[in-house]
């Protein structure tokens, strides 16, 4: 026997009327969405709910849903209006459903309403949770710890290069009334949507590979009251604000709340004029800054040029009566030398005097001395003559034999004959040679 | 002067430091002299930072990532 079988028509139609009598009501329904997308022709909303595991994050649960035109069209505005918050994927909700089962097109939840402060609450538990990771880890103020810069003129900019925002911030900082110059470049980045955490996070790595170049990092999105702020309450982007070398200024473009770029980013800005006119003031305050200390330089100058005037001033007044005093101490010395001056006088002669008398003294005795010597010496000298004179050798009993006038010294001269000469000391006697 | 131009920050730090010097008051008036026309230059250099737009940066960051 052919065992019972349904068709499919048949089995999908008992599970509709399963599912039916299972949800005859709506109900509430806790889920995150996921691929939220719009049929522009119909406005009809698709989008996928999802529940993921807490832990791992794994999705655990899936299921089709969709919200028609004429419920989209109240929903969409209500639910941004109340969280400030585009309503797109990744947001958690908490939403009505009919619960269908349709035969062709399966099972299906059918939104009917939605509570904004689930989300709301959500947002902002998520929030907390990743401040709380941050601060454990020691990173959530190190961004604000940072010095913001003297003047900050080499702005990295990362935004969507197509965004209005950015046209605003590049008009209000180049068009600022004092003539202030400003160099920002841009980091073009996905500013909405799923892509945002990844993108922005690749815009800071390409700037932190020059950041030698750059005084600081503005993170802008232009906007209107509502925005996609879930891509910002992001972990990871949050991580990387924080730990960024520059500080990085947010104007992320909404009213109501911080996200956590915000907080974690040096300085907050609601919108991204907002950022060019914060840049603006501290160029503001930069000159101030230096006009105050030219200032100061010129008074402490001219303070100090006073001072030193005074004190010539004061110098110059103690010339006359110093020079005064000066003169008569000087005339002091004088009149008493010259008091003096007979007195050293006549010391001073009386002192040549006898200096002159000794010499006369010494003169006198040298030269007596000196005499007397001379006289000896020629006593002796006399005497040596005395003694060998013929007279006085005669006088000894010598006599002097001489031939016609001339002494004879030797006898040859003496032929027989000869008259000779025979001389005494008492007289002469005349002989002949035999 | 013929050497590498300050930068803003490094301009600023030395003009505090001169004012500061000053306000001590223990210069030689020749040394101080010397002090206020440095003190001008770095004005100068600080002002144009601010006013006068720089070439070189502006090259830098046009030629970055090319």
């Amino acid at each position: 026997m052919e065992p019972q079988a349904y068709s499919l028509l048949e089995l999908n139609g008992l599970v509709k009327n399963a599912v039916r009598n299972a949800f005859p009501e709506t109900c509430w329904l806790r889920a995150e969405m996921s691929d939220v997308r719009v049929n522009l022709t119909s406005g009809h909303c698709y989008l996928e709910f999802i529940e993921k595991h807490l832990q791992s994050g794994q999705t655990v649960a899936k299921a089709r849903g969709s919200i028609w035109a004429k419920v989209y069209r109240m929903l969409k505005p209500y639910f941004e209006g109340e969280t400030g918050q585009l309503f797109t994927s990744g947001l958690k909700v908490l939403v009505k459903v009919a619960v269908d089962f349709h035969e062709l097109y399966g099972f299906n939840l059918t939104v009917l309403d939605i509570d904004p402060a689930y989300t709301i609450g959500d947002m902002a538990r998520r929030r907390t949770e990743i401040i709380r990771q941050l601060q454990e880890e020691g990173v959530y103020t190190l961004n604000k710890e940072l010095d913001f810069p003297a003047l900050p003129q080499r702005i990295a900019v990362i935004t969507s290069p197509t965004a209005a925002g950015y046209e605003d911030f590049l008009n209000q900082l180049h068009h600022n009334n004092r003539g202030y110059r400003f160099y920002p470049k841009l980091f073009p980045a996905v500013m909405q949507g799923e892509k945002t955490e990844e993108s922005v996070i690749a815009a800071l790595e390409r700037i932190y590979a020059h950041s030698e170049h750059f005084d600081v990092v503005a993170i802008i999105r232009g906007g209107g009251s509502t925005s996609d702020l879930n891509s910002f309450d992001s972990y990871a982007l949050a991580c990387h604000c924080a730990q960024f070398p520059l500080p990085i200024i947010t104007g992320i473009g909404h009213e109501r709340d911080d996200t956590v770029i915000d907080l974690v980013a040096h300085t907050r800005a609601k919108t991204p004029t907002a950022v060019a006119q914060l840049l603006v003031s501290a160029a503001e305050e930069a000159e101030s800054n230096v006009a105050a200390l030219q200032q100061q330089c010129a008074a402490l100058t001219r303070q100090w040029l006073r001072a030193e005037e005074t004190a010539l001033r004061t110098a110059i007044l103690k010339i006359p009566p110093l020079a005064l005093h000066l003169l008569e101490r000087h005339r002091n010395t004088l009149r008493f030398t010259a008091h003096r001056l007979p007195v050293l006088a006549t010391n001073g002669l009386e002192r040549k005097g006898n200096e002159l008398k000794n010499l006369r003294d010494d003169l006198k005795n040298g030269t007596e001395t000196l005499l007397k010597q001379k006289k000896n010496a020629l006593e002796l000298a006399g005497q040596f003559v005395r003694l060998a004179s013929p007279e006085y050798i005669l006088r000894q009993g010598y006599t002097l034999t001489l031939k016609n006038g001339r002494i004879v010294k030797q006898v040859s001269e003496i032929s027989t004959g000869d008259e000779l000469t025979t001389r005494f000391a008492d007289g002469e006697t005349r002989s002949r040679a035999l | 002067m013929a050497k590498k131009q300050e930068t803003y920050n490094e301009a600023l730090a030395k003009l505090q430091a001169i004012v500061t010097e000053i306000e001590q008051g223990e210069l030689d008036v020749d040394v101080l002299s010397e002090k206020v026309a440095e003190a001008s230059r770095l004005v100068k250099v600080c002002r144009e930072k601010l006013f006068k737009a720089d070439e070189e940066v502006k090259k830098i960051l046009d030629n970055l990532e090319e």
